[in-house]
């Protein structure tokens, strides 16, 4: 077990590595700079000149990518053009406001998605089984960016939460900055965890399901254990490895890319650092934050694995 | 705002998140009154031209401070035009703050006097100060002297560290989320009534990347203004905000940007091209402004809230705008003429750039792709990132057309030298040129010259009137049609005078207030 986790763990490394040099050069590849975003179409040569150079933006690829990987090594990621600030103040900073966003929606789809698939996967007929079918499809067909448009729509209407941002701006707000966060927090994590949940829903009941049929289920009603201690303490046990081996990689997708939800709804997360830096072509935010990504997609793959392998020890071999 | 700020140091950033901090917390020599137009004292109080018109004296207002309490006095003056003209920190102040590409000198005579002095007489006069806020020497000047000015005042500067002479202090900034201003207690201005300003003792600037979250933010109540105008999708649901009484919606009338339209006109950029013999022909411009209907085309691409203008300066520009430039006819028959004329027996095909994501841009080139359509001219639209569009066009990289909107700085056209001299960074059709490289082009310059150093006012406009004239008998750049320009704010504001130019709302931050008794929003 440990030396498979080492070679994911290496594998991780790798792919954090690769993910951010790749980003690094794709960034110089693209046509425009720095420079051209930030000054505009009416800027003079000389100007511009000056301002690549300022930014080392006038060395070519492989002399920027040489001192960035020497920084790296150092844990020195440069710093952002966009922002003037070091890559390795400004991630971290960001990531905490994405890890907070995320693990409250992973929280929220946990708790509504699969006791709702249980239901769903325990009783085929039925009115409730039914509707909670058909709000899942309706839910996993929206992408995050529809969803989190109309629930600010929604708030705008009624005037209920905050629209955007993560509070803490009025001096006057009842209940503190806890109560103003959560405020703040039930737009954005509810257009994460909706379609989270109805994607949790969907293979908990398919897996229950699958489960309710196995033998040893029905010899445990035959021998009159009541259905509701045999679907929720037996047959959940069993049916929970579809979602056990998908969550790490939910997570990892999450804090990595819920950069639309952020951009509607003004979260100050990694995602819509991700896209202010590619658009200003800030070569190394945006190494910097594929790295981020990265990492948390390696984490919630390792996560994954090890959860697997701990359920099932035949995937480690 | 819709982005954070660069930076906190206007010097070395010219967005428009810095610019705003910069509005707020700064003060300028001269101001331009934003919606008359008009050159306003301020912190100068007086000024005196010399005979050759090269020199001007300039009185500064006694007993300022910055908000720091340090006096204000002409050696922040120097300080400031020693920090633009740095080349070590590459400011983008530099260029605005030159005349025929020099610099000017600035020289402290006593702490309450400075003499300017311009290297060639310049019509506008000390109009040109406007572009430059002035900078604690007391804060910078070690960051000068050690060449280190462009890493001064970055966002991790500390909120306390930094001092200005604007109506408002900066007192907190959270990263992604918002910044807060606070009154600045030094402030010099007064009211008419001799209250101090500003009426605000508070401004949070709350940073929205999304357009559509923030007018939903707007017409819910949520904040106060938005720190740029509306677009014309926006404005059905916005009067519907203001019907319900929620919201003031205020039309400023035609903006000074239009939408243009310009051929590559490098010489020999198509030598290799079969296309060479019409490309870059008057005719074919000629013929495409013929082409296109105006009225349908403000219509379509500003949903109705636009107008059809026919050179860059839009009747919006009341000081500057020639309503003797002749205006092309919409006439299909006599385009296709033209186009049969220059090009007779080939198909005229040619690719048109744009940047991809702006609505209105998106939608004008569809326009133009459909009223060229019938004259039988090929249109390819190609949207682009706007970075890739800028480089592409700045690289002086191949390209046959680009449709563009690029904003006004200054009404004044000796201010925006680069467009209209054919030497001119953002002389769109031929940048940079080494010299004329056709002869209506020199014509220009040499009226532009002699625009730029006369101090006659009537003479200037004259002198303009016919660089309009040439323009428009060329065409080096084909406008359709302006927008109208819509902004919004809550009903609970009062005070505002809103301007055409950027930013509408907030160039004059100290005289906004709110309402006595009104409910507050929640930012």
């Amino acid at each position: 077990m440990l030396a498979y986790l080492a070679r994911r763990f290496l594998f991780a490394l790798f792919l954090v590595f690769a993910v951010s040099s790749a980003s690094l050069l794709l960034v110089r590849m693209a046509p425009g700079d720095y420079a051209t975003e930030s000054l505009g179409i009416t800027a003079r040569a000389a100007t511009m000149e000056q301002t690549r150079r300022l930014y080392g933006l006038d060395r070519s690829f492989a002399q920027q990518y040489g001192h960035w990987l020497a920084r790296a090594a150092h844990f020195d990621f440069g710093r952002s053009m966009a922002y003037d600030r070091p890559v390795a103040d400004l991630i971290p900073e960001r990531a905490a406001n994405t890890a907070i966003l995320a693990v409250t929606a992973l929280f929220a789809a946990t708790a509504l998605g699969i006791p709702l698939g249980i239901i769903t996967g325990s009783r085929r007929t039925g009115l409730l089984p039914a509707v909670i079918r058909t709000v899942s499809i309706t839910l996993l067909s929206m992408p995050p960016l529809l969803t989190s448009l109309f629930l600010v729509f929604f708030a705008a209407r009624t005037g209920w939460l905050p629209l955007g941002g993560m509070g803490g701006g009025a001096a006057d707000v009842t209940g503190g900055a806890l109560v103003d966060l959560v405020r703040h927090l039930i737009v954005p994590a509810a257009a994460l965890a909706m379609p989270l949940a109805a994607m949790f829903e969907r293979l908990q009941s398919q897996a229950m399901a699958e489960t309710i049929g196995q033998p040893f289920v029905l010899a445990a009603t035959a021998r009159g254990v009541p259905r509701l201690r045999v679907v929720w303490r037996g047959a959940l046990k069993a049916a929970l490895r579809p979602v056990t081996s998908i969550y790490g990689l939910v997570v990892g997708t999450l804090l990595s890319g819920s950069f639309a939800v952020e951009m509607i709804t003004s979260w100050p997360g990694l995602g819509r650092l991700m896209l202010d830096a590619l658009r200003a072509r800030d070569v190394y935010l945006v190494a910097g934050c594929a790295a981020a990504g990265s990492v948390f997609l390696a984490a919630g793959t390792l996560l994954s694995d090890a959860a697997l392998a701990f359920v099932d020890p035949r995937a480690a071999e | 705002m819709r982005t954070e700020p660069a930076s906190f140091n206007r010097l070395t950033r010219r967005d428009a998140s810095t610019e705003l901090v910069s509005i707020l917390t700064q003060a300028k020599l001269v101001r331009v009154n934003r919606a008359t137009q008009e050159i306003e004292p301020w912190l100068a109080t007086s000024w005196t031209r010399s005979a050759d018109g090269l020199r001007y004296t300039m009185k500064l207002r006694p007993n300022v401070a910055f908000s720091d309490g340090q006096p204000f006095t002409a050696d922040d003056v120097v300080f400031s035009f020693a920090a633009a003209y740095d080349e070590r920190s590459a400011s983008v102040l530099s260029d605005s703050l030159q005349v025929n590409g020099k610099k000017l000198t600035v020289a402290a005579v006593d702490p309450l006097t400075v003499i300017v002095t311009f290297p060639a007489p310049f019509g506008p006069g000390v109009r040109i100060l406007d572009n430059l806020p002035i900078f604690p020497k007391h804060k910078l000047q070690s960051a000068l002297d050690a060449g280190t000015l462009a890493k001064a005042w970055t966002l991790e500067t500390p909120p306390a560290e930094l001092a200005g002479l604007g109506p408002f202090v900066l007192s907190d900034y959270v990263p992604g989320q918002r910044l807060v201003f606070i009154k600045n207690p030094h402030y010099f201005m007064k009211d008419a009534a001799g209250a101090s300003l500003p009426y605000l003792d508070r401004i949070t600037a709350q940073i929205i990347p999304d357009q559509n979250a923030e007018m939903l933010a707007l017409a819910s109540g949520q904040i106060d203004l938005t720190s740029d105008a509306m677009r014309p999708e926006d404005y059905a649901p916005l009067r519907r905000a203001k019907n319900a009484g929620r919201l003031q919606l205020l039309d400023l009338g035609v903006g000074y940007d239009a939408d243009s339209l310009w051929f590559n006109l490098k010489p020999n950029a198509f030598a290799a091209d079969p296309r060479a013999s019409w490309i870059q022909r008057d005719e074919l411009r000629r013929a495409i402004s013929m082409a296109v209907d105006r009225k349908h085309f403000a219509d379509t691409v500003f949903l109705g809230a636009g107008a059809p203008v026919f050179g860059p300066e839009t009747p919006a520009n009341r000081e500057w705008f020639s309503a003797d430039v002749p205006q092309t006819p919409y006439d299909p028959a006599g385009a296709k003429a033209l186009i049969e004329s220059i090009a007779p027996g080939q198909t005229v095909r040619f690719t048109l750039l744009t940047q991809k994501g702006r609505s209105s841009l998106e939608r004008g080139s569809a326009v133009i792709r459909d009223e060229l359509q019938k004259i039988g001219v090929i249109v390819d639209v190609v949207p682009l990132d706007g970075n890739a569009l800028i480089q592409r066009f700045v690289s002086g990289a191949a390209y046959d057309a680009i449709y563009f909107r690029a904003a006004a700085t200054d009404t004044d056209p000796a201010l925006t030298p680069d467009f209209w001299f054919s030497f001119g960074s953002a002389h769109m059709w031929d940048i940079a040129e080494p010299m004329p490289a056709t002869p209506w082009e020199g014509q220009i310059d040499a009226l532009m010259a002699k625009q730029i150093a006369s101090a006659d006012l009537a003479e200037r406009k004259r002198l303009f009137a016919e660089v309009q004239k040439i323009f428009a008998e060329h065409q080096p750049a084909i406008y359709f049609a302006a927008p109208r320009v819509f902004v919004a704010a809550s009903t609970r504001v009062t005070n505002l005078v809103p301007a055409l130019i950027r930013p509408h709302l907030l160039w004059a931050p100290d005289r906004i207030a709110v309402a006595a008794g009104a409910p507050r929003a929640t930012h």
